[in-house]
């Protein structure tokens, strides 16, 4: 037991006031010469010893009256067994909710402001001597601070200089953290705060928080000898009206100069609340390039296209950006465009033949660079350069992204590695099979069980040119990027093409996709026609049927040269790592292997530049950046003005608004052994109370209130007793 | 030599004046005025002549007179009245107490009565006076005349509170000395034993005589209305004092005091004594009047 106010203790000497009242009336006393004497005497007789009693009962209860009154404004907090009592400092983990939908509220009271201030507020109402670690949810939870700090005025600091909008809240992820923190807390006394919008999609059941996640958290918190206490800070309050750019969706995978970008924006209307005539703007590289308006009813969603064709190679970023609501992290969305002024694709044929159309790549190259062989004045994306089998060797590989192997019958050791190099370094290998392939090797050394280039061995032949007997693609929805485009009838029917004779290739039991391997479209026989393994950084596509037309009439079909296109930008687009990513996913460039051990540039969205070395990969070099929490631009700034563009892009998951209500937010707190506070002073209160156990002043006022009507009513009774 | 004014104002005389004392029973003497008496025809003071009305009685006629005028008129005589009434006054200490701002028991029972005396005078009853404490003190014997009066005011006047007293053995003392039957008009309090007060009451019934008794109440002594601690020290006894606070004793006190009073009218009833409950701040006079009419009623 201790007292917040210890001075008003010695208003327990306000238990002389009765006695020294009682004292003074009978110091005080009238003096009466009194005749009716023998009435007196008879009730004295009578009374004496009860009203003695009496008297001292009612003088206890007096007494004690301003002793429970001074004990209850000297604040007796009943302290129990706490050990905290010698010891009031406290290790804080903070962890504060920095998604994007903390930023709802407008700029000038977000929830995230809130948040923030509660946060202040927490950190003035330590003590000098605690510590302090910041944990932040958004944006692959992390740590602000590398150790738990004391000094205050640098948590202040960094509290100052957190921002919101870095994506979504992960809670496992943000517990995660903090747990791992705590060794490194300097007091028993510990404490973790979670600061958060209670965000339906982070925190019910069905979004990012399922009962089982609860309880394990709640578990691992209460482990160890002295598990912290867990509070959730339930800040902000809850604003429906939202929209967002959900997604951007591009025609091509890989652009050149004077193609036509069509770029399609998804937007969604996440409230109640009717958009009308809203302004959609398209910006190239930051400048605005044109504008489209769009009607969005309560929870409705829209879709905008727009249309552009650079005139430059090199990374581009377009940006469509939604002019609605306050919340503007999810009003915008952002790409990184690569731009290609061309893509070098080397044709190693197996049959080389100088007569036109007859040799194996003709068609291919044809399809390849259409507008080259017609002399026609537009843009080809690919370059294409062939040679034979036997010249191929690891020189003409490093000056191309892709690669094809059309009815190569084997590759000498040296070959095979330098093809294993450049695949395994993001290189990509189009794979057809002809009358020359040695099947033995293709199925032993070049599959190498499984663990080389070939995706799968190639068992017989089926089919036969002669006979009528026919197979085709079959006509599906296509899932693969690099046939999605003829899941629209308008870009060709893969069906229409006749295929005599073809590969058997032999697929492994077991589940699919457990080796790697994807089939992208099969025969109607129920043969794969195309499946595609990951190799290193690269990707391998291998054809039942070869690229000429001698087994199909394939190279006759309208789709053969958009299908060829397809696959050779696939491959091409996987050689480089993707510029528009996740946030928390690391930003990866490739550069010119002269650059390795020289310095990159790179700036993040809130204009903070930084250095980063580039190091050598192989045949190449790489620059790579993983601190990308803040969604936004990137901008990397290779040597020999190689700009590159990386969009990190938040989930859009956050963009509902909607909160947990109270009584979820209880369930929450109840499943996983925390308290919930709305304001600071509620927090205050209940930190007073775990800090330094229970105030009980309110119990001694109502025992006081208790005394003063039982002195009251037994004051009545004895009265009444006696007439 | 206190003047009667000082007992008695005007206003208080001008209204006892109104009314007039019927004695219930029969007592002793003349029957020559308003009153009945078995000695009729007996008169010993001649007092003034009237002239005869029809109705008179003729042995009343003074023949001489009509001798010298040749008119008739009659002789009236001064014992008219039967009535003899003794006035027991108690000054016992208890009878001394009064509230600060009120006179004492004492002196209101004085006043009531030298009322008395002059009202019984006025209608030619004869009065006479009994003070006691312990004891009886003095006994002036019952007279008529006007003149009377004087004597009982200074007598009145002259009475100084005595000690405890002891209503019981008075009363035993007194019934010899009053020899003939008439009415006795107790003035007291009547504190102290009730059984042995009724007892001395019965036995002065007993020997026919009219009782009526006068308490004398102080205000204070029926409400009790102390706050403070207070020391009461009796006045009868020296030396015995109590410190209490009244607060408490208030309701067992009060009802000590109704137990008192009724125990005390129930006996009265029982014996066909008046008992007239009077409080010092009551207007005597008017209290007086009342009693006054109960007696007219019976």
């Amino acid at each position: 037991m201790t007292f917040l106010n210890a001075a008003l203790i010695a208003g327990m000497a306000a238990v002389a006031i009765p006695v020294i009242i009682h004292l003074f009336h009978r110091s005080k006393f009238k003096i009466v010469p009194w005749g009716a004497m023998h009435l007196l005497e008879a009730v004295l007789r009578k009374n004496t010893k009860r009203l003695k009693l009496e008297q001292l009962i009612l003088l206890l209860i007096r007494c004690s009256i301003p002793v429970a009154l001074a004990l209850c404004m000297a604040r007796p907090v009943i302290t129990g067994l706490s050990p905290l009592l010698e010891n009031k400092k406290v290790s804080t983990v903070l962890i504060i909710d920095n998604s994007y939908s903390m930023e709802a509220g407008g700029p000038a009271n977000s929830n995230f402001q809130q948040a923030r201030e509660a946060a202040r507020q927490i950190v003035d109402n330590l003590v000098p001597g605690s510590d302090v670690a910041i944990v932040q949810m958004a944006g692959g939870a992390s740590s602000l601070l590398e150790d738990p700090t004391f000094d205050l005025d640098r948590v202040r600091g960094e509290l100052g200089r957190m921002r919101a909008g870095y994506g979504a809240a992960t809670v496992p992820e943000a517990f995660q953290v903090a747990r791992a923190v705590q060794p490194r807390l300097n007091h028993l006394n510990r404490e973790v705060i979670v600061l958060t919008d209670f965000q339906k999609v982070t925190w019910s059941e069905m979004g990012g928080l399922p009962a089982s996640e609860r309880s394990r958290i709640a578990g691992q918190m209460a482990e160890g000898k002295t598990p912290p206490r867990l509070t959730f800070f339930h800040v902000g309050t809850e604003i429906t009206d939202n929209v967002s750019v959900e997604k951007l969706e591009a025609n091509r995978q890989i652009l050149g100069v004077g193609q036509q970008l069509r770029v399609r924006a998804t937007l969604q209307n996440h409230g109640e609340g009717q958009y009308q005539d809203m302004r959609v703007v398209f910006k190239v590289d930051g400048k605005e390039r044109s504008v489209s308006q769009t009607s969005l009813g309560p929870r409705e969603k829209g879709q905008v296209l727009f249309t552009h064709t650079f005139d430059t190679s090199g990374s581009h970023v377009i940006e469509v950006i939604a002019e609605a609501d306050a919340l503007i992290a999810d009003n915008s969305m952002m790409a990184s465009i690569p731009v290609w002024d061309r893509l070098p694709v080397l044709l190693v044929s197996g049959d080389m033949n100088p007569e036109p159309l007859m040799g194996e790549t003709d068609f291919i190259e044809i399809a390849l660079h259409p507008f080259g062989h017609g002399k026609v004045e537009m843009a080809d994306l690919v370059t294409t350069r062939t040679i034979d089998a036997r010249e191929m060797d690891a020189k003409p590989l490093a000056e191309s992204r892709v690669a094809v192997l059309a009815n190569v019958s084997q590759l000498n050791e040296m070959q095979l590695k330098a093809v294993e190099n450049f695949v395994r370094e993001g290189g990509g290998l189009l794979i057809f099979p002809g009358n020359r392939i040695n099947s033995a090797w293709y199925n032993t050394t070049f599959l190498a069980g499984g663990k080389g280039l070939l995706p799968l061995p190639v068992v017989s032949l089926s089919g036969s040119t002669n006979s009528g007997t026919r197979a085709t693609i079959v006509s599906q929805h296509y899932e693969h990027p690099a046939l999605e485009m003829f899941n629209d009838p308008r870009n060709g029917n893969l069906s229409d093409a006749d295929i005599r004779l073809w590969y058997k290739m032999r697929e492994e039991t077991g589940k699919p996709g457990d080796s790697g391997i994807t089939v992208l479209a099969r025969l109607d026989t129920g043969d794969p026609f195309l499946v595609e393994k990951k190799y290193g950084e690269g990707r391998i596509i291998e054809c039942a049927v070869p690229c000429d037309a001698e087994w199909t009439n394939l190279p006759a079909r309208p789709f053969y040269l958009p299908l060829m296109q397809q696959l050779v930008t696939y491959l091409a687009s996987k050689v480089y790592p993707p510029r528009n990513v996740d946030v928390g996913k690391p930003l990866v460039a490739f550069l010119p292997a002269a650059d390795a051990g020289r310095k990159a540039i790179l700036t993040d969205p809130e204009g903070k530049a930084r250095e980063l070395l580039i190091q050598a990969k192989g045949t190449r070099a790489m620059a790579e950046f993983s601190e990308t929490q803040k969604p936004g631009l990137y901008v990397l700034d290779a040597p020999n003005n190689n700009r590159i563009h990386f969009v990190v892009n938040v989930d859009r998951k956050e963009s509902d608004l909607s909160q947990l209500s109270p009584a979820e937010v209880q369930g929450v707190a109840k499943a996983m052994g925390a308290s919930v506070v709305k304001t600071f002073n509620e927090y205050h209160a209940l930190d007073q109370q775990r800090r330094f156990g229970q105030e009980i002043w309110q119990g001694l006022l109502a025992v006081m209130i208790g005394l003063v009507f039982l002195e009251m009513i037994l004051e009545q009774v004895f009265a009444r007793r006696k007439s | 030599m206190a003047q009667l004014s000082e007992f008695l104002t005007p206003a208080d005389l001008h209204k006892i004046s109104n009314l007039q004392v019927l004695a219930r029973l029969v007592v002793e003497g003349f029957c020559t005025g308003l009153h009945r008496s078995p000695h009729k025809g007996f008169s010993v003071e001649f007092k003034q002549h009237r002239q005869y009305v029809p109705g008179d009685e003729i042995r009343h006629l003074d023949w001489r007179i009509f001798g010298k005028t040749d008119r008739f008129y009659i002789r009236e005589y001064e014992e008219e009245t039967n009535l003899r009434c003794t006035l027991l006054l108690d000054a016992s200490g208890s009878m001394n107490y009064g509230s600060p701002q009120g006179r004492s028991k004492f002196i209101y029972a004085q006043r009531l009565a030298a009322c008395l005396a002059y009202l019984m005078l006025g209608q030619q009853d004869s009065v006479g006076l009994v003070t006691f404490d312990s004891k009886v003190r003095r006994y002036i014997p019952p007279r008529a005349q006007t003149s009377h009066l004087k004597v009982l005011v200074n007598e009145l006047d002259a009475t100084t509170m005595g000690n405890e007293t002891e209503l019981a053995d008075v009363f035993h003392d007194l019934v010899p000395r009053l020899h003939r039957r008439g009415l006795i008009v107790i003035l007291s309090d009547c504190f102290g034993d009730v059984t042995k007060l009724l007892t001395a009451l019965a036995h002065m019934r007993h020997a026919r005589h009219e009782i009526v008794i006068f308490q004398i109440w102080d205000r204070t002594e029926l409400e009790f209305d102390f706050r403070q601690w207070t020391r009461f020290d009796c006045l009868e006894v020296d030396g015995k004092k109590y410190l209490v606070d009244p607060n408490h004793l208030r309701a067992a006190y009060l009802e000590n005091l109704e137990k008192f009073r009724a125990e005390l009218k129930q006996g009265c009833h029982r014996h066909r004594i008046d008992l007239v409950p009077m409080v010092t701040d009551q207007p005597y006079a008017e209290a007086l009047a009342q009693y006054l009419t109960l007696r007219m009623r019976r």
